[in-house]
């Protein structure tokens, strides 16, 4: 088995340290996400805050990452959120991270803070902390063109101005729009004086089972193609779920005082302004629009927070909204709730002219559009927004009933909740807060599934109607913990089982690639399990910083106003029915009645120990 | 004769043909180190398969003054034991279709008649297959073009 390596850079002393990735974690938490939220627990103090040096920011790519793993062009970066104060954690595409591990790191973590703006140069098994002040200023765009101008061949993960500026919802970015956006890690990154990390490397990943890798990915690849629902994804990539949520009327539109939206930003409708899709790196799925006004995307995450949520229904829009986002550097999410918010708050008269500098309405591009500017730069009303939800300091208490955010966190999904209640479980429990990339059950979404293929996914006691509260914390579940592995192992989640998809790939599949990779063996069971660990450890982390049982909740709205429109029409969450479900949902988790891990569990995961 | 054919419009950029290539003959993923090579750049906005063209008058024969180059059933194949690495054949080469990386060199032999790299591909971007007389005008055509302004 190779050994894989992870680094501690040390920006405050300029030192770097690096080690031999203990085979114990790996067999605990694989890699990625599990050994950066196990990293993340084992280093942060209590009390740090997270713009202080003290704070820690981590990158780390999973076992399968850069190989012929489809799809395993992953990586992961973690720290504490400037956004909420819990678990910062987001997960990214593209080709940075399967570059780190070429150049030869999985993990890698900053500590400290560099003295005058820096970036991290990585290159075949070394580490230099750079002077990059002529980087200092520029937006994500071009920072990564001046390194490669620069530099030669390299990937980059950058912060934009947002980030710079310390914006609570700066993402990083790689490329011209894959994004660990949420939960302010580009803040982080720019609170460390860091631009950037830059890698390249020309050794590869050596795989113990060359033969065996070649014949399990054949396989996998036949499955895949094979699929009816392959070729959609392809063509249209997740807008397609747009047209899914609208339908039944389950889109957040203007701050969700609204659930459904117009048809003119359906997928097949995109397409008159894509030239071409792309992929990220080892990905047969090719989902990314490669768009006709000098960008990529949009997601679905866009679609609805930057079309619907701010009242704007032309596409052309909406795809310049995203491209602004991507070249500033603001998480998408954050950017259309927070946006949403004021917009209401301002109509509400909550907030006025006094404070805001201008009219705020919905349906205006041009002010959404020179908002997310000043918001980057911190300027005026921008200052302000640039605070997420701690805007509430700001606005007012009453303001936060209007807040479609948990934990802190702005809602990531733009389907509205209240109609399938497997959802609102999800985003009330999620370790980041609100987000539908950590459990979103999506399958509850199809309606006609028979319930035996529920069943057999999330089993027995699951009922069929999305709206019943019954057996939904085990749909919930399910997804948390093998949407945690899939996060660990470096692959991404579009291929995979339960969130697409009935089929696709599951725990078998990953067992077979991190043998033929690795040469270790992983049973299904155990797979599992890590998922389990990794959720477990997650929540340690969050309640060592504060969290309790009253923050899995969810916004105040989806328990109050009932939706307006379509089949939604009438449905809320109700407080009992929602309560009783996530008893259940600690009880399956074997968490305590207040939510909290048991000391025998604590004492069993802190066992894996420190570093070496 | 089956021939290797890429279609630019199809390719995604994915990577997959290197690193399937790599796998096959170094058993490590790395798509350096690959007889295929992707360029790309996502702000200029274009993704690029570069492989051997199997070219009729081939250079990398014509320079190599050990011998490590000859031509198999139509196919150049390169013998490594004679190989002093000068790098010249990667020099001439008008297709930059040589691969030097470290202390490899790598260059496409079509995988035996069973390219790995087209096994990979899911957009069908690469294709091995019988060359029709319109493909082989047009790539003999473009041949004499390349060589005739390197």
């Amino acid at each position: 088995m190779q050994e894989r390596k992870l680094a501690i850079v040390d920006l405050s002393k300029g030192k770097v340290q690096t080690y031999t990735i203990p085979k114990s974690w790996r067999r605990g938490f694989l890699g990625g996400r599990g050994i950066n939220s196990y990293l993340l627990y084992n280093l942060l103090e209590k009390g740090t805050d997270p713009f202080s040096p003290r704070n820690v920011f981590i990158l780390g790519v999973g076992p399968l990452g850069g190989t012929l793993a489809p799809s395993s062009s992953r990586f992961s970066a973690s720290a504490l959120s400037p956004e909420t104060g819990f678990l910062g954690d987001a997960n990214c595409g593209g080709f940075f991270g399967p570059e780190l591990r070429y150049a030869g790191f999985d993990h890698l973590v900053l500590r400290g803070k560099a003295k005058n703006p820096s970036y991290v140069n990585v290159q075949d098994g070394e580490i230099e902390i750079r002077d990059g002040r002529d980087y200092w200023g520029m937006d994500t765009y071009d920072v990564q063109k001046a390194f490669r101008k620069d530099l030669g061949d390299v990937e980059s993960v950058v912060c934009g101005v947002a980030g710079e500026n310390k914006v609570r919802f700066a993402c990083l970015r790689t490329g011209v729009k894959n994004a660990a956006g949420r939960c302010g890690l580009g803040a982080v990154m720019g609170s460390k004086n860091v631009k950037a990390v830059v890698a390249s490397g020309t050794d590869g990943i050596e795989v113990e089972h060359p033969e065996e890798m070649l014949e399990v990915v054949k396989d996998i690849k036949d499955y895949l193609m094979a699929s009816k629902i392959t070729p959609i994804l392809g063509s249209m990539g997740t807008p397609l779920l747009y047209e899914i949520s609208n339908t039944i009327g389950a889109i957040r539109t203007k701050n969700s005082q609204l659930n459904a939206w117009s048809d003119s930003l359906n997928a097949e409708e995109l397409e008159k302004y894509v030239e071409k899709m792309i992929s990220c790196s080892s990905c047969f799925m090719h989902c990314r629009h490669r768009n006709m006004f000098d960008g990529e995307g949009p997601e679905y995450t866009a679609v609805g927070l930057l079309g619907a949520n701010l009242g704007l229904d032309d596409y052309p829009e909406v795809i310049k909204l995203n491209n602004t986002c991507n070249e500033l550097g603001l998480d998408v999410s954050s950017s259309g709730t927070i946006l949403s918010w004021a917009f209401e708050l301002y109509k509400k008269g909550l907030i006025d002219k006094k404070m805001t500098g201008q009219e705020l309405r919905f349906g205006d591009f041009e002010l959404a559009d020179e908002l997310l500017h000043k918001i980057s730069k911190r300027e005026g009303f921008g200052d302000i927004l640039a605070e997420s939800s701690k805007a509430v300091k700001k606005f007012g208490p009453k303001s936060e009933d209007y807040l479609i955010a948990v934990k802190g966190l702005p809602q990531s999904d733009p389907h509205d909740v209240r109609y399938i209640k497997a959802f609102g479980l999800g985003i009330a429990t999620a370790s980041r807060g609100a987000d539908h990339l950590r459990s979103r059950p999506t399958l509850e979404i199809f309606f006609r599934l028979p319930l035996e293929v529920k069943e057999k996914i999330y089993g027995k006691g699951v009922t069929a109607d999305p709206t019943s509260y019954d057996g939904k914390e085990k749909a919930v579940y399910f997804s948390d913990n093998i949407f945690a592995t899939i996060d660990s192992v470096g692959i991404c989640k579009f291929i995979c089982h339960g969130f697409n998809s009935p089929h696709f790939l599951s725990y078998e599949h990953f067992s077979k690639l991190l043998h033929a990779v690795t040469g270790m063996r992983f049973g299904e069971k155990e797979l599992e399990n890590i998922g389990k660990r990794i959720i477990d450890t997650e929540r340690m982390f969050n309640f060592k910083h504060g969290m309790t049982a009253k923050d899995d909740t969810l916004p105040k709205r989806y328990f109050d106003d009932p939706m307006k429109l379509k089949v939604g029409k009438g449905h809320r969450i109700e407080r009992k029915g929602f309560q009783k479900m996530k008893k259940r949902y600690y009880k399956l988790r074997n968490w305590n009645e207040q939510g909290r891990v048991k000391k025998q569990r604590v004492k069993q995961i802190e066992s894996y120990g420190g570093l070496p | 004769m089956k021939y290797l054919f890429y279609h630019p419009e199809k390719c995604t950029g994915c990577k997959q043909c290197a690193m399937a290539c790599s796998l096959n003959k170094f058993g490590e993923c790395n798509p350096k180190k690959s007889a295929i090579s992707i360029v790309r750049d996502e702000f200029e906005r274009y993704e690029y398969a570069i492989v051997c063209m199997q070219c009729e008058e081939a250079p990398c024969i014509e320079v190599c003054h050990q011998g490590s180059y000859y031509l198999e059933d139509n196919v150049i194949k390169r013998d490594d034991d004679q190989c002093i690495h000068c790098r010249l054949c990667a020099a001439v080469c008008p297709h930059s279709a040589i691969t030097t990386v470290g202390k490899e060199i790598v260059k496409c032999d079509l995988c035996d008649g069973d390219p790995k790299c087209v096994k990979y591909c899911s957009t069908e971007a690469l294709v091995y297959e019988e060359e029709t007389k319109e493909q082989a005008a047009k790539r003999q055509e473009l041949a004499k073009k390349i060589l005739s302004t390197s």
